[in-house]
């Protein structure tokens, strides 16, 4: 079972090749080019130096949301373009647990704090504790203010880990917390599309037309419009 | 050779398959415009959104309809400028991967030059050179065709697009978005003298245009009338409106035909669909003796045929896309 992941839900990207094993290859950049460029070739690039085809994977992944409203499309479209072309399933996976894999390094019992900025002061989010070496979920994906943030984590007595680009935003109101809370180490803040793949595996694969992004937030436009109507 | 096409530079998903160009075997189009009437007009993200959720599902209807397989495809082509960047981003992104999926060539196309390909599909014996006025929500210009890949803009508006005019128009009027038709459709009982609006022109090029002028007109002329609690005669004050567009439109392009020595001349564009501005073209070329191309209303909105049929000729003048190619919301025709 090969699984090719993808991931372009913040400012890094990367592309990733991950096996019953674990991961074969991953192509990661956080350059601020836009993902709309970088993504394809990466995928491109890593392929042909594996000496591997399309026709050699058995599942498309790809992180569909939360996360930057655009980088999610790129990567839904890129893989809708890819799954359809080649005939092949679609897994979408929560950007947030993609991440919380990251958590694997930490000891067992950790809890893992996933944050993505999410401006308007909000961060999405979504809280696991690791457990038998994967996170376990403990909330649903949402976005959510550092008030919130503080009274879901503040008595926990497990340690906790920071993961994500909202990490260093909400890391001063976690420590105030005298919690044994740390900013998880910078190669392990990115989300990565080996997470993707992580993720993926258990999880169903989908059909590349049930494949959407998922955005947690309506447009600016509706929101506004929804204030007009229904008021505040 | 048949070419998938896709477009999703503004509210309409679309794609097609194309054969050697100019036949269309299928134009699957999938239109926004219910989502963003109660906006009234085109909300980007929300466009984007609605972009990502139908392409894959068009491209199989397309295919299906067409009676072909993937395997039978030779190209991509894609609309990848300008348009709302978001939009474009999601055609671009799925256009690249299944052009490398399939191992098939990919093909960048001009989202105007798409426009004024409409017309090769509309009319099999029209070929370049010619003369093109191209008017959309988002351009208006005139644009000499040398070639089928080989253009060159002689005149273009230096502020709003006369599409944009029309909307501006039609929101001020309280009709519903997409206001184009319904300002067509008020004006055609209207009397086009009754209200007085101006005909700007700008200095430098006498081929460039201006339509600010003439929409902040529209807009005091009615926020006025609101205030002193008048009635407007809104079917004359479409038609006067609508004259005005025409006026600055037609006599300039009749104009650059003569200097250019063109006997054919085409429009293409959203707002190639207004009936005022088909009629205007219709009389000033009889008169001239010059050879008129306006496309079938079904051609003239944004589709995936013309996307199509440009790329066919830009496949055949060698243009070429990587996996590394970028959507951008402006660019050089
Ligand atoms: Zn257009």
């Amino acid at each position: 079972m090969r699984i090719l992941g993808f991931e372009s839900s913040a400012k890094s990207a990367s592309v990733a090749v991950c096996d019953e094993i674990g991961l074969i290859s991953q192509h990661f950049q956080n350059s601020g080019l836009t993902h709309s460029r970088t993504l394809l070739p990466m995928a491109e690039d890593m392929l042909k130096n594996l000496s591997l085809t399309l026709s050699d994977i058995d599942l498309i992944a790809v992180a569909q949301g939360p996360g930057s409203f655009t980088g999610i499309r790129i990567g839904v479209s890129a893989v809708k373009g890819l799954a359809w072309a080649a005939d092949k399933p679609v897994c979408g996976v929560s950007t947030l647990l993609a991440m919380a894999y990251n958590g694997v390094a930490f000891p067992e019992g950790s809890l893992i704090c996933c944050v993505m900025d999410a401006k308007r002061s909000q961060f999405y989010n979504a809280n696991f504790v690791i457990k038998d070496g994967i996170p376990v979920r403990l909330c649903e994906d949402r976005a959510i203010g550092t008030a919130k943030l503080v009274e879901d984590i503040e008595n926990t007595n497990n340690s906790v880990f920071v993961i994500g680009d909202g990490a260093s935003m909400c890391y001063n109101a976690l420590e105030n917390l005298k919690l044994d809370a740390h900013i998880a180490p910078e190669p392990l803040r990115h989300q990565s599309a080996w997470g993707v793949c992580m993720a993926a595996k258990r999880e169903n694969a989908q059909s590349v037309h049930e494949l959407l992004p998922v955005y947690l937030r309506l447009s600016q436009a509706e929101r506004e419009r929804q204030d007009r109507v229904f008021g505040k | 050779m048949l070419i998938m096409s896709i477009e999703s530079t503004c509210d309409e998903t679309a794609v097609a398959i194309t054969e050697n160009g100019r036949k269309v075997l299928t134009d699957q189009i999938f239109s926004q415009a219910d989502l963003h009437a109660v906006y009234g007009g085109v909300v980007p993200e929300i466009a984007s959104r609605s972009h990502v959720e139908v392409i894959s599902q068009l491209s199989e209807r397309a295919l299906t309809v067409a009676g072909i397989t993937k395997n039978d495809l030779g190209a991509v082509a894609v609309s990848y400028a300008p348009g709302l960047i978001g939009a474009v981003l999601v055609g671009v992104n799925f256009a690249k991967s299944v052009a490398y999926a399939l191992s098939i060539p990919l093909i960048p196309v001009h989202h105007i030059k798409g426009h004024i390909a409409a017309n090769y599909i509309a009319f099999p014996e029209l070929e370049p050179p010619f003369l093109c006025l191209a008017i959309s929500g988002g351009n208006t210009m005139l644009v000499d065709v040398r070639g089928y890949t080989d253009m060159k803009i002689i005149g273009a508006t230096r502020d709003d697009a006369a599409g944009e005019c029309f909307d501006k128009t039609a929101r001020v009027l309280g009709l519903p978005y997409p206001g184009g038709k319904h300002v067509d459709a008020l004006s055609k009982t209207g009397d086009d003298s009754k209200y007085v609006l101006p005909r700007s022109h700008v200095e430098g090029n006498p081929y460039d245009m201006s339509f600010s002028g003439l929409k902040t007109s529209v807009v005091n002329l009615v926020h006025n009338a609101e205030q002193k609690g008048e009635t407007l005669d809104r079917e004359s004050l479409c038609a006067s409106f609508s004259r005005a567009v025409s006026e600055s439109l037609v006599p300039r392009t009749m104009q650059l035909a003569r200097e250019l020595g063109y006997k054919k001349i085409a429009v293409a564009g959203g707002v190639a669909a207004n009936s005022r501005i088909r009629e205007d073209f219709r009389i000033a070329a009889e008169k001239e003796g010059a050879q008129l191309f306006v496309p079938p209303l079904s051609l003239c909105g944004d589709n995936g045929a013309m996307i199509g049929c440009q790329g066919y000729y830009e496949f055949l003048a060698g243009t070429r896309a990587g996996s590394d190619l970028n959507a951008y919301a402006n660019m050089e025709l």
